[in-house]
């Protein structure tokens, strides 16, 4: 078997959704979910070669992401298959086949190990994306996916211009290696530093606005209130943890080149300046799709934070990263059920979720209580990680701005989640919850509170492994 | 070879100030097309090895970018939106000062690196540089839509002739890659762009204010 198989069987699969009716889409949907995770169970055990091996390799924090992919696109697909028969879209077939595109090129990235390949992939995932926000056709949905359409494509152009300017450093120092990640971390320490740090500053920026840093997010919340719940799940689950990958694996290189400190400050420094406008946006929210695109606003910063900090933070970045994946992703489709229920994105128009929605109730607020940084859910672990590893190394002022801000978001969320769930209102509500409307969320929380008190010992090697770049001799 | 190289690489940096100073979008299309036909035609010109596979692939890529990427456009343009007015945020006289500044900026900048191929050639860098800013420009300083588009294009062409010409190494399946989804990416701002047509009858980005916080 080999790796690439991750790329194309989606890729087929998507073309296919295009020619079959709705019926065949949804099975097509969870199958292609179902292989995809098998498939990505058999590279973390068997590690197949690439038949382009130039360009494809395996990697730690690619794995990871990887899993995280797979994982999610499986649950996603089987929510799909009841939010398909209860909402009202007009081209189903767009949907399915848009997912299975997105699916196929947010794999590409993980497994990419050539600079270039990997950036042509991180904007293939715009591309395939694109038509999921452009779904409902309304005015602002145009408007969002014309935002996001043009910010990301005009930011990725920047990390292509930062991956050109890594090349040159290469030629610089006259160094014959193959431009692929895994090569340039190993010889490092040969190449042009002056000319790598201003690849890095562009490809920061680059990717920095897929992951939605400040001040490059603005499309974010757009974005990710006007797609249908499921593709936003994908979209703030796992979207963002590719372009984070990008960010994580030109790091690695940086700090192989003894430029620890210059990368460190200026992660932390775009990670402070996301939770600093999440807070502020969050406080004041209408929306409340917004509101969870805030929050991973929000949680992106803390991740960049944790990278740039390093150590045992970096560790805490990595278990933030699949956490908050796992808990954004139930939150958007809760989400997607409170959306199908009252008719309306406005956290006014809603209320007395409990009485209405129980069993979605239990989702969102378990959802939120997990986002917020309270145990049992796994965000708790990997906030105070980072925390105690930022205040190990005597960072005391930049943590003491991130615990503010800390503070102040999760006062906005849980004002706005008492509101959603108990606030009196009569209404009529046009949803019946249906098992997999609610059971896809539950399980995604389950395993947030599992991965807290237990986790696998290859997912811990993997998680140590994939930060021994950056984590300055760390080890458990 | 050198002597083509330059006047092409002159060529570039007049197209931006043409460009800039334009009050049309089709002119600035024609533009973006010939920009697209000198990027990938220079480093060919620049790297001694020609062989007939690296040909072939030039032809392919002067293809796509040259010419379908700014028909693709300039259908749009005809059959979608029937204006052809800009819209400028800043007057066109200011804008070709700002052209000239871009220009300036483009040399005092590539003044500072030292690579054996700018000494042989030195206005290539600076046209690379004019190109990118200048397309950066026209994201900033125009609002209808389609200009947002051009500039995208424009920026990409600058940082394909950056590539391609200081780097030694080529990468044609690579460089394809690329240019496939600069194409796809054209298309579905293309696709975009008809559905806001339609739904606001006009193209101008300042109607797009719906959402905000």
């Amino acid at each position: 078997m080999m790796l690439e198989y991750l790329l194309f069987v989606p890729l087929i699969a998507g073309i296919l959704a295009f020619i079959m009716p709705d019926k065949i889409n949804r099975l097509l949907l969870v199958s292609t979910g179902i292989w995809n995770l098998g498939f990505s169970f058999y590279i973390w055990f068997e590690r197949p070669e690439a038949i382009f091996n130039q360009y494809f390799k395996i990697s730690p924090e690619g794995l990871l992401v990887l899993l995280v992919i797979s994982f999610l696109f499986f649950i996603v697909s089987l929510y799909s298959i009841s939010y398909l028969e209860v909402t009202k879209l007009s081209n189903k077939s767009v949907y399915t086949g848009s997912m299975l595109f997105f699916l196929a090129t947010m794999s590409m990235a993980t497994i990419s190990d050539h600079i270039i390949v990997f950036w042509i992939a991180i904007e293939a995932t715009t591309l395939a994306s694109a038509p999921l926000i452009l779904l409902h056709k309304t005015k602002e949905s145009l408007e969002a996916t014309w935002k996001y359409v043009i910010i990301c494509s005009v930011g990725i152009a920047l990390a292509l211009l930062g991956s050109v300017l890594m090349t040159i450093s290469i030629d610089i120092a006259g160094v014959d290696v193959s431009l692929t990640f895994s090569a340039l971390t190993d010889s490092a320490g040969q190449l042009d530093k002056a000319w790598l740090k201003a690849g890095f500053i562009f490809v920061l920026v680059g990717y920095g606005t897929k992951m939605g840093l400040a001040p490059m997010h603005t499309w974010l919340p757009d974005a990710h209130s006007e797609a249908p719940s499921p593709a936003s799940a994908l979209l703030s689950g796992v979207l963002l943890n590719c372009a984070y990958l990008g960010i994580l694996k030109t790091s690695g290189i940086l700090f192989s080149a003894d430029l620890g400190v210059f990368t460190g400050n200026v992660l932390i420094a775009f990670g402070l300046m996301s939770v600093i406008a999440s807070a502020t946006f969050i406080l004041k929210q209408t929306d409340y799709k917004r509101l969870l695109a805030y929050s991973s606003i929000e949680n992106m910063g803390i991740i960049a934070f944790g990278t740039g900090i390093g150590g045992i933070a970096a560790y805490g970045a990595i278990l933030h990263l699949i956490h908050h994946s796992l808990i954004k992703s139930s939150l958007f489709l809760s989400s997607g059920n409170i959306l199908l229920g009252y008719g309306s994105k406005l956290i006014d128009k809603t209320g007395s979720l409990a009485k209405y929605l129980p069993k979605t109730f239990v989702c969102f607020f378990g959802g939120i209580i997990g986002l917020v940084g309270l145990p049992p859910f796994g965000i708790f672990i990997s906030k105070l990680l980072i925390i105690l590893g930022a205040f190990q190394q005597g960072r005391y002022i930049v943590v003491s701005i991130l615990l503010v801000c800390l503070l102040l978001i999760s006062a906005g969320l849980m004002r706005y989640v008492m509101k959603i769930s108990f606030n009196p209102i009569e209404t009529t509500i046009a949803l019946k919850e249906k098992p997999l409307l609610y059971l896809p969320q539950l399980t995604l929380l389950v395993v947030s509170v599992i991965l807290c008190f237990w986790i696998p010992d290859a997912l811990y090697q993997t998680i140590i492994q994939s930060i021994s770049s950056i984590s300055g001799g760390f080890n458990g | 070879m050198i002597q083509p190289v330059n006047i092409m690489s002159l060529l570039l940096i007049l197209s931006v100030l043409f460009a800039v100073g334009s009050s049309g979008i089709i002119p600035i299309i024609k533009v973006v097309a010939l920009q697209g036909i000198i990027v990938t035609v220079l480093p060919l010109l620049l790297h001694q090895d020609l062989t007939t596979g690296s040909l072939i692939f030039g032809a392919v890529l002067m293809l796509i970018r040259g010419f379908i990427i700014p028909i693709l456009l300039y259908y749009s343009i005809t059959h979608v939106i029937h204006k052809n007015e800009l819209d400028p945020v800043c007057g066109y006289n200011a804008s070709i000062f700002a052209g000239l500044l871009i220009v300036i900026a483009s040399i005092y900048i590539s003044s500072k690196f030292s690579f054996p191929i700018i000494q042989q050639t030195p206005l290539i860098l600076p046209a690379a540089i004019s190109v990118l800013l200048g397309g950066i420009f026209f994201l900033i300083a125009r609002r209808k839509a389609v200009t947002m588009v051009v500039g995208y294009l424009m920026l990409e062409n600058g940082i394909y002739l950056i590539g391609a010409s200081l780097s030694k190494r080529a990468h044609q399946v690579v460089e394809f890659g690329i240019l496939l989804d600069v194409l796809i990416g054209v298309m579905i701002m293309g696709i975009v762009l008809f559905n806001i047509q339609r739904a606001f009858d006009d193209t101008d980005t300042a109607l797009l204010r719906k959402l905000k916080d």
